[in-house]
């Protein structure tokens, strides 16, 4: 009895110890472990104690990547210096804190919550230089110089931050409590405009706290973002011969290459996002610069090349980025395939150029010139949306398509669409311009309140 | 024999008047080159000011870094350096007469614009081993060996090492936050 009752009391017990980790980090069954065996400042032991509890989550992400690897610790990014304005004055109270074993004064430094590409510099200045150069890092700039939802105020400041700014960047600001402005954070657009003056996130691509760089080699980093009715890269993509055969064979890709070895026909089968637009292959080098290898500006309502793209010229000429991009090609593809492919693209530019979006382009002039559409706001007269809809949607629909050859998007999703889409145009702005009748302007148009300044730290002071 | 005498004395009076003018010279080169002397003009006082209480002069080593050892080229370079000190001096009085106002920023990029790296490495010369710190053994690989086009200078991330407002003097090996480069200025 007494020898029952003691396994019993023992059991217990045992049980119980092996219960107290799960219920100090409930979502994890098993803790990763972390013995600190190499040399790492006293603080940053702190930081990696005290989190693998708080957010285990961070903890065990970070423990994978190369930095963990590399004895690179949260101190090496996150760390500022006393007095910078993005000192997150709520993480300093934890270290007065009796009740948690590395809430001590001693190990007390300032950091900031947001790390960006300038800190990522410290390490990796050419990936960061060459980012900065890209349309990705300038894209609030771009967004501005070209959109109308943002110059006529055409949405909410709430719709931005949701929409728009997630994927192209806030302006980050503090606000008057020295805490960053929440109408500003979260986020990790690609062209976010930190404290520090650097634009954009390296965790858009490469999600913290992994910072892997087989992650931003696949299709998925980019389809956050690169999907949708206005510019489906992804879906375009997996209708591409190139998309079914990551798609097939993926499992036997081998993302994980060191940085400069990853090799086409021998890392992988067929190309993902990356590997034709930034990774190095055959004579080409990586670049963090997405804006290289593009001939033609796609997704701009006329289609003009990349230095001659009005908001962002990119200082290249376009005969040296195609010969890059035809570079790329060949580690795959023969000279007749690439050169003939591209015939049909430029072609398929030229046609949407022509055809569709000049006509379009100056049957709208010629109805503000008329008086006939009201040139105050866009978007509140049905015209003007049909106009947006034809270049913003089905025209880069059918002119990504035809670039990365899903034929789909080409023309059902595409040319077929603008074919409609301009035939109805036509046919209403005909109308208006024969009858003298002017466009009925939506008097209900809902929650057109965004503020339409221009971002101060980009464009300097406006008038 | 007389054949020699006077070619003997003209070299004996050369002697004697090259030898003073030497040492003037060698002497006015010594007192003009101490960061004292540079802090003589206003201008360049708050930048000795922060340089005193950089990590360049205080340190375990007891490594003081002058004004020169930076802002100049090697004195083994004799020609180099009385060159490049003779001008900037004059200009520097020139500018101060006959200019005035002087912008300190805009003479802080033109410093950072006419720094080499060889300058810095002078003295850092082993930037490729540092076990406990590998980002910069990272960083610094991209500077020695930098690939074609992505030429980097050191004061490119060090620019707020030395002549740097700070409240206190900043020790090496007492400073609590360790130092780490801010990353590429011009980003």
């Amino acid at each position: 009895m007494r020898r029952t009752l003691m396994f019993l009391t023992i059991g217990l017990l045992v049980v119980g110890l092996m219960a107290v980790p799960a219920l100090a980090q409930p979502n994890f069954a098993k803790v990763k472990e972390y013995r600190i065996e190499r040399s790492v400042p006293p603080e940053a032991q702190a930081c990696i104690e005290c989190h693998r509890s708080t957010t285990p989550g961070v903890f065990a992400d970070w423990a994978k990547s190369r930095h963990a690897n590399a004895n690179i610790t949260c101190l090496d990014c996150h760390l500022v210096q006393p007095g910078d304005q993005d000192i997150a004055q709520d993480h300093e109270k934890y270290y007065n804190r009796s009740d948690m074993p590395w809430g001590e004064a001693k190990y007390k430094m300032p950091i900031a919550s947001i790390v960006t590409p300038k800190d990522c510099s410290r390490c990796h200045p050419d990936e960061a230089t060459q980012y900065s150069k890209s349309k990705h890092a300038n894209t609030i700039e771009i967004m501005w110089k070209l959109d109308p939802w943002l110059n006529k105020g055409m949405n909410s400041d709430i719709e931005r931050k949701t929409g728009c700014f997630n994927c192209h960047g806030t302006v980050i600001t503090i606000d008057d409590s020295g805490k960053i402005d929440p109408n500003t954070w979260p986020n990790a657009g690609v062209g976010r405009l930190n404290l520090d003056g650097s634009k954009g996130s390296c965790t858009s691509c490469h999600t913290r706290h992994r910072f892997s760089v087989g992650e931003a080699r696949k299709p998925e980093a980019c389809d956050q973002c690169h999907l949708g009715p206005d510019h489906p890269q992804i879906e375009i993509y997996e209708e591409s011969k190139h998309g079914t055969i990551y798609h097939a064979y993926q499992d036997e890709y081998n993302f994980d290459a060191a940085g400069g070895t990853w090799t086409a026909g021998v890392d992988y089968r067929a190309p993902t996002c990356a590997a034709c637009h930034m990774s190095g292959s055959g004579k080409e080098p990586t670049s963090h610069d997405v804006t290289q290898r593009l001939s033609w500006e796609t997704q701009a309502p006329l289609t003009v090349r990349p230095q001659d793209f009005k908001p962002f010229p990119s200082g290249t000429d376009w005969k040296v980025e195609r010969q890059k991009m035809k570079n790329i090609c060949s580690s795959c593809h023969g000279d007749s395939w690439i050169n003939d492919f591209y015939d049909g693209f430029d072609k398929a530019v030229i046609e949407y150029n022509d055809v569709y979006f000049k006509p379009a382009k100056a049957k709208l002039d010629e109805l503000y010139e008329k008086g006939l559409l009201d040139k105050t706001k866009f978007f509140d007269e049905r015209l003007e949306v049909e106009y947006y809809e034809l270049w913003h949607h089905e025209g880069r629909r059918a002119r990504m398509g035809a670039m990365m050859m899903a034929p789909d998007y080409a023309w059902w999703h595409g040319f077929y669409e603008c074919k409609l889409r301009f035939a109805n145009y036509m046919e209403e702005a005909n109308h208006l311009i024969e009858t003298g009748q002017k466009a009925y302007i939506a008097r209900d148009f809902p929650n057109a309140t965004g503020d339409t300044t221009r971002p101060e730290k980009i464009f300097g002071k406006t008038q | 024999m007389k054949k020699l005498i006077i070619p003997a004395v003209l070299v004996g009076v050369g002697i004697i008047i090259a030898f003073p003018l030497f040492s003037m010279t060698y002497y006015t080169m010594v007192r003009t080159s101490t960061p004292e002397f540079c802090a003589s003009c206003h201008e360049i006082k708050p930048a000795v000011v922060a340089w005193r209480s950089s990590t360049h002069t205080n340190n375990a080593s007891g490594v003081v870094v002058d004004c020169m050892d930076c802002h100049l080229p090697a004195p083994q370079n004799t020609f180099d350096f009385f060159f490049a000190k003779s001008y900037h001096g004059l200009k520097d009085v020139a500018v101060h007469f006959f200019v005035g106002e002087y912008d300190q920023e805009k003479a802080r990029e033109a410093a950072y614009a006419a720094f080499d790296n060889d300058q810095c490495q002078k003295c850092h010369r082993n930037l490729l081993h540092m076990p406990t710190q590998r980002g910069a053994m990272l960083a610094h690989r991209s500077v020695v060996y930098a690939r074609p086009g992505y030429e980097k200078k050191c004061v490119d991330c060090h620019y707020d090492l030395v002549h740097s407002e700070r409240g206190l003097v900043m020790f090496r090996q007492t400073r609590q936050i360790p130092y780490q480069a801010k990353g590429l200025k011009q980003l």
